[in-house]
């Protein structure tokens, strides 16, 4: 089956060991949510994993080839990234933006093509962008600008697709909206990984939850399994409460 | 307007301000001879040989120089904006200029200059090299450049090679000659320039234009932080160092010929933007048509100007750049993008 799976990853950032021992498998087919506190490395652990951060020890594989052996633009045809911070220095539009998703495919030299045109088409649409994606960029507020990144990642058309904090800045109407475009991308073969915490909106949806606690995966499996007070406690240092067996809520320090 | 218009625009103001350049004398052959050394190569009749000479030897590689000059500096930091993602790098900010300026000074004091007229540029390219390199790595923070890194680390190194430049022509007072040419040559003007001085200026522009004008597409995605840009399968530092020393030989092929030029690399990939978009495709020949009628306008005033005036190109160009910076700045209060 095709995976891209984390094995084993020690990261260190200057002095600080960020990730020790960190394993994780994205299937093609599964939305993943990765939870953890701030610092906990969940960034860090999506930058090894699209091959950003080189690995102290540790291998990331997509579909069992070593992912620093992947040549750049192949690479990138198979994972898409969303990252944090989308913020961009100049005036391009949301669909210039959107456009450069295609540079995996199109590269240096070639003209955009018919099947380019059809998916920046499909990436507007699927975030509901086509009201601003004619607008430069200081004209866009952070949540237009994180639906572009969106498009721009499912422009690319990869079957992995990667995504830090996804829903920050977002109204409720469109935080919805990505969550069910995420879940519908899986259910359609897909591989999503969401590093989110917004347990809350996300979770119900997911088919696996991994929560990361001090650069390790402290526990992970189906939501009802690992989204327990106790985990939340030991994770989070909150206490909650559980409803009929499920998704923690009712929390309080 | 079209962006593809708007560059047959640029190419026709370029070609329009080129003529103007050539016919628009104080003193000297002016159109009428312009126009009859045009014909003579057709058959017409011969322009008496003074005129031609002036024409052909003097007036003709000095506005190559002019014109591949402010391509190649708008090119540079058109280059340096979008790979340090920052509006405000340019060869002047993150001490290229500077450090040319420096290896420039150095060629000419030291006597390289006479080694041939190669001697120049090599030190310049090598001296921008080294400055661009470390102004790169001290505003390097986690693997990103701030605005207030790059600003920081550009004054510092800018200030230091300034001094050392300033040191280099006190230290060579004794020999006159020497220091009265680089004081000169520091301020940016174009006097004396022949055509081995527009073969390495021209030379420069198309060698390495032809190594920056590939990576457009990329230079877009640079734009974007480091992360996305590798997600998009580009390896950003290194598409990086290659685009740096592009624009480094690009800065030290001209200011090694020019001198001290100010604004151009910064101001021009500025207007570029405002006109034609920020999409490297156009933006990248925009600001060379763009800086390449700035500089020749600057020249053109410099040599219409009265003797005693003794205006130099650099003290042009900034006369253009700063208030293009206060119209920057009252954008920027609106609320636009610099």
């Amino acid at each position: 089956m095709s995976t891209l799976a984390a094995t084993d990853l020690y990261v260190r950032l200057g002095s600080r060991e960020v990730l020790r021992s960190t394993s994780l498998t994205l299937p093609r087919g599964r939305l993943v949510l990765l939870a953890g506190r701030n610092g906990a490395g969940k960034s860090t652990l999506l930058r090894t994993m699209i091959g950003a951060q080189p690995a102290d020890r540790g291998l990331v594989l997509l579909e069992n080839k070593a992912i620093v052996a992947w040549p750049d633009r192949e690479r990138a045809q198979r994972i898409a990234f969303v990252p944090q911070q989308v913020d961009v220095p100049f005036e391009f539009t949301g669909r210039q933006l959107i456009a450069m998703g295609r540079y995996p495919h199109s590269g240096r030299h070639e003209e955009p093509t018919e099947a380019d045109g059809e998916a920046i088409a499909r990436a507007i649409a699927a975030v509901d962008a086509a009201a601003f994606v004619d607008r430069a960029v200081p004209t866009l507020s952070g949540g237009e600008m994180r639906r572009i990144a969106v498009a721009r990642a499912l422009a690319t058309e990869a079957p992995f697709l990667l995504l830090d904090e996804p829903t920050a800045n977002l109204d409720l109407e469109h935080a919805l909206q990505l969550v069910a475009l995420l879940r519908r991308l899986a259910t359609n073969g897909a591989g999503v990984l969401v590093a989110s915490h917004d347990l809350n909106l996300l979770a119900p949806h997911c088919d696996h939850v991994a929560l990361l606690h001090e650069g390790r995966v402290y526990s992970e499996g189906p939501p009802q399994q690992v989204l327990w007070p106790g985990n939340v406690q030991a994770v989070f240092g909150v206490q909650s409460r559980s409803a009929s067996g499920f998704f923690p809520r009712d929390f309080r320090l | 307007m079209n962006p593809g218009r708007r560059l047959v625009v640029f190419g026709g103001a370029l070609l329009a301000i080129v003529v103007l350049y050539l016919g628009l004398v104080r003193e000297g052959p002016g159109f009428a001879a312009l126009w009859q050394w045009c014909a003579s190569w057709f058959g017409g009749a011969p322009l008496d040989p003074v005129d031609e000479f002036l024409l052909a030897n003097v007036r003709v590689p000095r506005v190559v120089v002019a014109a591949f000059g402010g391509a190649s500096l708008a090119l540079a930091g058109a280059v340096m904006q979008a790979t340090f993602r920052n509006p405000l790098a340019s060869p002047d900010l993150v001490g290229t200029s500077a450090g040319a300026a420096l290896g420039g000074a150095l060629a000419i004091v030291s006597g390289a200059v006479a080694l041939g007229v190669v001697a120049v540029p090599a030190v310049s390219l090598a001296t921008a090299l080294l400055v661009t390199g470390l102004v790169f790595v001290l505003a390097r923070s986690h693997g990103r450049f701030s605005v207030a890194t790059l600003l920081l680390a550009g004054i510092a190194l800018n200030t230091l090679v300034g001094a050392l430049t300033s040191f280099v022509v006190t230290f060579s007072f004794s020999n006159y000659t020497a220091s009265s040419t680089v004081l000169f040559w520091l301020m940016g003007g174009l006097e004396a320039r022949t055509w081995e001085h527009a073969a390495i200026t021209a030379g420069g522009f198309v060698l390495f234009g032809l190594m920056v004008v590939p990576r457009r597409a990329e230079l877009d995605v640079l734009t974007l932080h480091d992360d996305t840009a590798h997600s998009l399968g580009v390896d950003a530092p290194r598409v990086r160092r290659w685009l740096v020393l592009c624009a480094c030989g690009l800065t030290a092929a001209t200011v090694s010929n020019t001198g001290g030029i100010a604004f151009v690399g910064l101001v021009v990939p500025h207007l570029a933007r405002l006109l034609v978009g920020p999409s490297h495709r156009v933006l990248l020949p925009a600001s060379a048509l763009l800086g390449a009628v700035l500089m020749v306008a600057s020249d053109l005033a410099c040599r219409l100007s009265p003797p005693e005036a003794n205006l130099r190109l650099g003290v042009v160009t900034a006369f253009f750049g700063a208030p293009y910076f206060l119209f920057l700045l009252a954008r920027h209060r609106r609320g636009e993008a610099l």
